[in-house]
């Protein structure tokens, strides 16, 4: 745990730089370069909103924004899990040839995926003064809830990124199973609206994800505050895998270099 | 010359085989065996220190575990019995091909490759000139890594472990860098920064000639053991005799 802080402040500089440096690399690579981070997620809710709008029916209120809220969510949890399970092999130039805690990779991606959600979220808040969405002091729960979501994104992270090392082909099965855990979440439907009764309520909250998503929608659109009982249960959770993930990750890194 | 830079104690590195396995693999073929040993010994146990300040040379066959214990001293591989001891000493490894990112620039790279060596961004920007100017990349230094030749790739690399001095330095075959004119320059570098007499080298090497010349002493390793450590005259006789 000490070391852990040790080395989250030695190399927290390294992943700054390092995170900026993908963010530019990103930029310079296409013509359209940032106005990608922008068009990406409006595409995309569009898509989401013209399918389960019109041909499925949805009819959530703020619907597209409904949508917004969650896809920006689920990108930040999705692209950092699903990159952290090959991310010791493509840094492998990196850690074949200097020592350093391998966590700090994960924290690498996940500001620059962190960094592609306030985008997002700007234009969350675009779309909701458009809109007219009469908004209370509840809003500010959005940043213990994003808080909470990226400590989950950093334990499951460096838990995936442990197995991912020895197991060829995890990326496959972890693939299946966010595709599934999308469809779970009700990025596009309401599950409380959906689903039927006793079921919606433990779908909302045994999955994490479905769980702060549908209280960031909560506090952002409807003016109602988290429930903390659920929000504090997923934040020792979150903090548990954390601490595993962590641990885990420290006890073998060293034989991450001898493998791949 | 009393004080030692490098402890090296009972070191065994092991490398595991079998630690990699497919979910697929292992459904097709339930009797998916491995014949032989489980684990293979690079490393059975050497002993060895350095003090600070000395050259050391290793030298043997291929496949004899000389990366392998580069890397151990360099903390990327840990030990799986004994001790290695850099009593503090910041540690850098040039080997060809310094842990670039390839989507990023040559500028960038140096910083993240400078912090990564434990280099603040301030000391880091006082240098990335000298740096620069030593690496003769010219504008190529804002262009992404993966553009690079083979050649300017390696000088880059060695620039910046050159330029970016560390107590200790561990050096891996790359004697030879580039062309006609930067091998006579980063020969040149090598000797100079090698006689600093704080800094600790320990050198990997396949030509014997420049290790006779540089070393102020010479480990031989063959499978995994030292057959032999002295005067780098003596080893290398020895082992060339040896390799006959």
């Amino acid at each position: 745990m000490k070391r852990f802080i040790t080395d989250f402040r030695n190399y927290f500089k390294y992943s700054i730089y390092s995170a900026k440096s993908a963010l530019n690399a990103e930029v310079a690579g296409s013509y359209l370069n940032w106005l990608w981070w922008v068009f990406n997620p409006i595409c995309m809710m569009l898509i989401y909103t013209f399918i389960f709008g019109f041909v499925f029916n949805g009819k959530e209120q703020y619907f597209p924004i409904f949508i917004f809220i969650g896809l920006t969510l689920w990108d930040y949890f999705n692209r950092t899990v699903s990159s952290s399970v090959r991310l010791v092999k493509s840094n492998k130039a990196i850690v074949t040839k200097v020592y350093l805690p391998k966590f700090v990779l994960i924290e690498t991606k996940m500001m620059v995926n962190f960094f592609k959600m306030l985008i997002s979220f700007i234009i969350v808040v675009a779309m909701m003064i458009v809109w007219r969405v009469p908004i209370s002091w509840h809003v500010f729960w959005i940043i213990p809830i994003l808080a909470i979501l990226s400590l989950l994104i950093f334990g499951i992270s460096n838990i995936v990124m442990h197995f991912g090392v020895f197991v060829d082909d995890l990326d496959n099965i972890i693939k299946i199973l966010l595709r599934f855990i999308f469809y779970a979440t009700g990025i596009f439907y309401s599950i409380t609206d959906r689903i039927p009764v006793p079921y919606n309520h433990y779908m909302l909250r045994l999955n994490p994800v479905a769980y702060l998503i549908n209280e960031a929608r909560n506090v952002l659109l409807y003016k109602s505050a988290p429930e903390w009982k659920w929000m504090l249960i997923w934040l020792a959770i979150s903090l548990g895998l954390c601490f595993f993930g962590v641990h885990k990750v420290y006890k073998f890194e060293n034989s991450y270099a001898k493998v791949i | 010359m009393s004080e030692i830079a490098i402890t090296v104690k009972d070191l065994v590195v092991r490398y595991r085989k079998l630690n990699k396995f497919s979910i697929k693999k292992q459904l097709l073929k339930k009797h998916y065996k491995d014949k032989g040993p489980k684990t293979f010994e690079a490393i059975k146990g050497i002993s060895f220190e350095v003090p600070k300040g000395e050259i050391l040379g290793i030298i043997g066959k291929n496949g004899s575990g000389k990366s392998t214990l580069l890397r151990t001293l360099a903390g990327i591989f840990s030990a799986d019995e004994g001790i290695v001891d850099m009593h503090g000493y910041n540690v850098s490894l040039l080997s060809i091909g310094v842990g670039f990112q390839k989507e990023l620039s040559g500028r960038e790279n140096i910083y993240l490759s400078g912090m990564l060596l434990g280099f603040k961004e301030e000391e880091i920007k006082k240098k990335a000139d000298e740096i620069i100017e030593f690496s003769e990349l010219g504008d190529f230094i804002d262009m992404p890594v993966n553009t690079y030749s083979s050649g300017m790739h390696s000088k880059l690399a060695f620039s910046i472990t050159a330029i970016l001095e560390t107590d200790i330095m561990l050096v891996d075959e790359v004697l030879s860098v580039g062309d006609e004119k930067f091998k006579k320059k980063s020969y040149a570098k090598m000797q100079s920064l090698i006689s600093n007499k704080d800094r600790t080298v320990v050198i990997v090497s396949h030509s014997l000639g420049s290790l006779e010349k540089l070393c102020t002493s010479v480990l031989w390793l063959h499978e995994g053991e030292i057959k032999m450590i002295g005067k780098p005259k003596d080893v290398i006789a020895k082992y060339r005799e040896f390799m006959k």
